[in-house]
């Protein structure tokens, strides 16, 4: 009980239930069943061909993921995640031909453009976030399909080399999955052991005391915003590179699958609680259920019916016994 | 000791003052939206002779059947403070399950009536359960609605397996050609439901209790009021509009298909937020829902006009939003928003 | 007047946790009589009030009604008894009308087939304020449209209709504080429509920061100290000193306060506040605040000390005047700005704006100064967890480990840990807003104790303290705010505090 960290869920008192101990790790069992589930139904789920898939298909939801997970930290919300990726996603596959791998760097001060924007207009206007991100949704997702011409668009075949080596196979999992997995360390020190990430946390789980302690709130809500729209840019940039093609629909179910992984992981939506680690868990999670139904034969229009039912079941189990007398809108 | 002479002016007064200034300010944001109709209708008609023809008001009145029946029901729920986002999902559920269950291109049904009402009831379930989950779950509603939403859409994509409906039955074609004093008969249906809203809003105790939870929660929990009844029945009826404007979609487009509801939510928001509605709760009523459909149709209108490419609009409609949001805001330095 | 019995109460208490804060409380209401309740903040008369309306439940004790057991689950129950009360905030619905507020959560008496017949709800609100001789209020007038002692007046109109439904003219009306925003016409008023309730046979209690006002409309007047009654006073014959004494008058304890150990402050000037203004809350107020030196700011609440409080702390912006920190003119956005200049708070409200309660002991301690255990820009937990157990041996907070969460600490234990936070941050001024309320003996005389080792480190407090016993007996010297402005300045030496009643009589 000595070694703690923001976010960590060490923190409860001796001789605790069975059941609050199945409720705090309810990430990590809900992520065997899952696997398990779809292993006895198929075998090959657990191929190594079969894993190499789902990683890749981890790699682009992560950054995502751990992204939206600051914003959900300190209790606001980001739906702008899913467009924002879209215009990432489009912008880069209509350019990465001409620019190169400055691409990259590109994309990501977009990134920090966007969630300076969203996050102003959140901390120092005070506008309720999930509808300045409403508004920026619209905004990005008209962008990426006025750009796009409303189609996707393949990248010309002898520029593919630009964008190939994401997919490599690096110690037999995707290259573009060991650079996720550098995002969700670099996630969990940004959340342990800076400024940054400890104000977050504070910010989230009592604001008022926070802004009284002279933690900076407008800088860290604008920063949290900002994480999390550089995630979304991040992903974006590797769907380009993954599909070798400019889509300006990619992100429309992205925000769901993101913040379902987020919700799997055990994070409280109203805020203070959370890590990069569970909501690696939650990721692993999502796209086994995506990609097992998908083996199984379950017809893909079923994603969106199951990942909303597995929304709710996640935030009203991570949901806070003990704040019940707050007004909750 | 020392003991300081007390000034003649007391600070109680300049608190009474400042209190009434803010009171002032308000009644300006009240009458703003209205102004700004009077405003927007002269410069358009200015702009462009066209603009206050017969011929493209009746356009503009044909067009706002969908927004204006969505802003009524989401009216309820912005008054008692929350959101709903599940709107567009029900209304895209409702109008795909009518399209495949009365005569249509896909199959052989023929329910009649019932092809709408078992839909519409579904349609309602959502805001039962929408209602029920945000109350005894204590889960934000703009989580649970966007979940709720999300499933409805996808239930409605699952029914029809990408080969979305026709519908043929002869009293959706009947409906959708007819007309009254040269508009369409589902604005008329639009308007007698926001009619019907207004009495419930005015006359009822129940709508007394949606301000009242909107502007005072606990105080309206001490006066008696069953807040969590109310919430409830709030989302049913924000469900029951969208099932309304679901079928009257249809009637409109006769494709059963989820895109029936899909960008209609955004603009409904826009339509309430410029109309005076506050997404605190408390503030507004129909007459600023009526007021900022108005407003928003006579835009949208007038972007067609000058021809502004569609994806455009969207983008123009976000900016709005927030310019909106930013000037309807009450100004509180410690408020804290998520 | 007459001697019928109404209400009494039996020996009622009120316990929070280990903190007691109502205990003995035996009063009689006869009917037709006005009483008053006075004492100082904290004593005890607010807490009294909600559990007769039903808003809260006594922790022991009985109440009697007309003779039979009166014990309300809630406020709609007391309701129904004939008991209502009119909260000092206010609790209408600013966006109905006066109408619609007496009557909501009853419109069903005015419906036919679910609509209201608003014109037969309309008049029978204008009968109901004509009762009251409220002749110029319309029902149809919207609420936020009203004045303060016009809303005051519906909220009363609308305690009595719902009481009158039951009580006829035997209700018990409850009024915590109500002239606090009136003027003195308005007040006039409303002391003229209390006297008519009482007339028809009614009672009503009353608080009142303003003794004149008690003494000028009540019969009686029970004095409330520590959350006991202390003297019961017929207000025929009765005098504002007596009252002060009654209120007051309580043997300090040297040794309570540690006195011994009481600083005497340096020259320098640490933080100087000239000619500051926050406009509706406080006018031109100046002082200094030296080196090592425990100034209290005295007041009742509404006086402006709290707004002053929060300018200081960067909480608030000032509207004019000046703020300089050790001779360096300063201006602050935000309590972080506060922070960096050395000014750091703990804040009143405990649970709502000091604890962090869902994160651990050493996030809590070390948010405001997250750089002390950094190195090349990361945080070591280790050496935060370090810090915290240090800071949990020398305040010696009671904890299972700094892994707990602060929201399962008792209060005396939560508020050292935000005295550890505000320490840790190492900021030379500290504001302390009420730091023992809700804290229990024990931890009063540890807090005590602290903010005498940190004065005598060289630490400035400017204190705002629960009690004003406790705000003179920590003080080094104290400033006296009435109605937004400073009316007084009294120097607190340990061996020879001011007379507390000269310092009320200021005050009040």
């Amino acid at each position: 009980m000595q070694n703690t960290k923001t976010g960590d869920f060490r923190n409860v008192p001796e001789g605790e239930s069975w059941r609050s101990f199945l409720y705090r790790n309810i990430y990590i069992f809900s992520a065997v069943l899952v696997v398990s589930v779809f292993y006895i139904i198929n075998p090959s789920f657990l191929s190594l061909y079969s894993i190499q898939n789902i990683t890749r298909e981890m790699a682009p939801l992560l950054p995502m993921a751990c992204g939206i997970g600051f914003v959900l930290y300190t209790g606001c919300i980001d739906l702008s995640i899913g467009a924002v990726a879209s215009a990432a996603c489009v912008i880069t596959g209509l350019n990465v031909a001409d620019v190169g791998h400055w691409i990259i760097p590109m994309m990501l001060a977009f990134g920090v453009l966007i969630g300076i924007v969203n996050g102003s207009l959140v901390s120092r206007i005070k506008l309720p976030s999930f509808i300045v991100t409403l508004c920026a949704q619209s905004v990005y997702r008209a962008a990426a399909i006025v750009l796009s011409g409303g189609g996707s668009q393949n990248i010309a075949l002898k520029q593919r080399y630009l964008v190939n080596w994401m997919s490599a196979i690096v110690f037999g999992l995707p290259l573009m999955f060991w650079i996720s997995l550098g995002i969700v360390l670099a996630c969990l020190i940004i959340e342990r052991n800076t400024k940054l990430g400890k104000s977050i946390f504070a910010i989230g789980a009592n604001e008022k005391a926070a802004r009284l302690a002279g933690v900076d709130t407008v800088r860290t809500k604008t920063m949290a915003f900002m994480l999390c729209a550089v995630g979304a840019a991040i992903g974006g940039v590797m769907y380009a590179y993954k599909l070798k093609s400019s889509v300006p629909a990619i992100g429309d179910d992205k925000f769901m699958m993101a913040i379902s992984s987020v919700a799997l992981g055990g994070t409280l939506f109203s805020g203070g609680r959370g890590s990069a680690l569970r909501t690696l868990v939650g990721v692993i999670t999502v796209i086994s259920i995506s990609s097992g139904m998908n083996m199984a034969g379950v017809d893909p229009l079923w994603n969106n019916v199951v990942f909303g039912i597995v929304l709710i079941v996640a935030v009203a189990i991570n949901s806070e016994k003990g704040i019940r007398d707050l007004i909750i809108k | 000791m020392k003991t300081f002479d007390r000034q003649a002016m007391t600070v109680a007064e300049e608190f009474v003052s400042k209190v009434e200034r803010e009171a002032r300010s308000s009644l300006i944001r009240v009458y703003a939206p209205m102004i700004l109709l009077v405003v927007m209708t002269i410069g358009f008609s200015i702009y462009d002779s066209h603009f206050f023809s017969m011929k493209n008001l009746s356009n503009i009145l044909g067009q706002m059947a969908v927004p204006l029946t969505l802003a009524t029901g989401l009216t309820f729920v912005l008054l008692i403070g929350r959101i709903d986002l599940s709107v567009e999902g029900v209304m895209g559920l409702v109008g795909s399950a009518i399209a495949l269950l009365v005569v249509n291109s896909r199959n052989s049904n023929d329910w009649g009536i019932w092809g709408v009402i078992v839909p519409i009831i579904a349609g309602l379930l959502f805001g039962l359960i929408t209602g029920i989950l945000h109350v005894r779950l204590r889960i934000a509603t703009f989580i649970i609605t966007y979940a709720t939403g999300t499933i409805a859409a996808g239930i409605a994509v699952l029914l029809y397996h990408s080969q979305p409906a026709t519908a043929k039955a002869q009293w959706i074609i009947d409906a959708s050609r007819t007309t009254f004093l040269n508009i369409p008969l589902i604005t008329w249906i639009a308007v007698a439901f926001f009619a019907v809203c207004c009495v419930i809003l005015n006359y009822t105790a129940f709508g007394r209790a949606v301000y009242a939870i909107g502007d005072n929660e606990a105080a309206a929990r001490a006066s008696g009021i069953n807040v969590s009844k109310v919430t409830i029945q709030v989302f049913v009826l924000s469900s029951f509009a969208a099932s309304l404007a679901g079928v009257l979609a249809l009637i409109r487009l006769k494709l059963g298909q989820v895109s029936l509801g899909t960008d209609q939510m955004f603009p409904c928001i826009t339509a309430l937020v410029v109309g005076g509605t506050s997404l605190a709760g408390g503030k507004g009523g129909m007459l600023q829902t009526m007021v900022g459909t108005l407003i928003y149709m006579e835009l949208l209108n007038f972007l067609t006009i000058i021809q502004v490419p569609a994806d455009y609009k969207k983008a123009i409609l976000g900016v709005i939003i927030i310019v909106a949001v930013v000037l309807t805001l009450t100004r509180g330095r410690k408020t804290i928003a998520k | 007047m007459n001697q019928e019995i109404l209400f009494t109460t039996e020996n009622i208490g009120k316990t929070y946790g280990v903190n007691t804060v109502l205990q003995g409380i035996n009063v009689e209401i006869r009917r037709g009589e006005i009483v008053g309740l006075i004492g100082e903040n904290g004593a005890g008369k607010s807490t009294l009030l909600k559990i007769i309306a039903g808003v809260e439940q006594p922790t022991v004790g009985t109440m009697e009604m007309n003779g039979k057991p009166f014990s309300p689950a809630s406020m709609l129950d007391a309701n129904r008894q004939g008991i209502g009360m009119v909260f000092q905030e206010q609790s209408l619905i600013s966006n109905l009308t006066v109408a619609q507020n007496i009557y909501l959560g009853r419109e069903r008496d005015f419906s036919s087939f679910g609509l209201i017949n608003w014109s037969r709800m309309n008049a029978r609100a204008r009968e109901a304020l004509n009762k009251m001789g409220l002749k110029d209020i319309s029902p149809k007038a919207r609420v936020r449209d009203l004045d303060f002692a016009m809303r005051q007046m519906v909220e009363i109109t609308k305690v009595l209709d719902i009481v009158s439904e039951t009580a006829n003219n035997r209700a018990l009306i409850l009024l915590d504080e109500p002239t606090t925003v009136l003027s003195d016409a308005e007040m006039a008023v409303l002391f003229e429509k209390v006297r008519q309730m009482k007339e028809k046979g009614n009672s009503v209690i009353f608080i009142s920061h303003r003794l004149q006002e008690v003494l000028q409309i009540t019969d009686r007047i029970y004095v409330f100290k520590d959350g006991r009654q202390t003297a019961e006073v017929r207000t025929e014959g009765a005098d504002e000193y007596i009252l002060y004494e009654k209120m007051v008058g309580r043997e300090t304890n040297g040794e309570y306060y540690v006195s011994a150990r009481q600083t005497v402050p340096g020259a320098d000037v640490v933080l100087e506040v000239e000619n500051m203004s926050l406009f509706g809350s406080f006018r031109n107020v100046s002082f200094k605040l030296h080196k090592g030196e425990v100034l209290g700011l005295c007041g009742v609440e509404g006086s402006g000390k709290e707004d002053v409080c929060g300018v200081i702390s960067g909480d608030l912006a000032s509207t004019s005047g000046e703020l300089k920190v050790r001779g360096k003119r300063v201006k602050f956005a935000s309590p972080g700005d506060a922070r960096r200049a050395g000014i750091i708070s703990v804040p009143r409200d405990r649970r709502d704006e000091g604890i962090i309660g869902i994160l651990p002991i050493s996030e809590n301690i070390s948010v405001s100064n997250y750089e002390k255990n950094a190195a090349h820009g990361l945080i070591s937990n280790r050496r935060q967890d370090r810090n915290a157990r240090e800071w949990v041996r020398s305040l010696s907070i009671k904890c299972a480990g700094v892994a707990q969460r602060v929201s399962n600490l008792s209060g005396g234990n939560a508020q050292k840990v935000i005295f550890a936070r505000v320490l840790d941050s190492e900021c030379p001024i500290l504001i302390l807003d009420h730091p023992t309320r809700g804290v229990d003996l024990g931890a009063k005389g540890d807090i005590y104790a602290l903010i005498r080792d940190i004065t005598e480190k060289g630490f400035s407090v400017l204190l705002m303290g629960d009690t004003l016993d406790e705000c003179l007996g920590v003080s080094s010297r104290v400033i006296v705010m009435k109605d937004g402005l400073v009316c007084g300045e009294f120097d607190c030496p340990a061996d020879n505090k001011p007379d507390q009643v000269d310092v009320v009589k200021l005050m009040l």
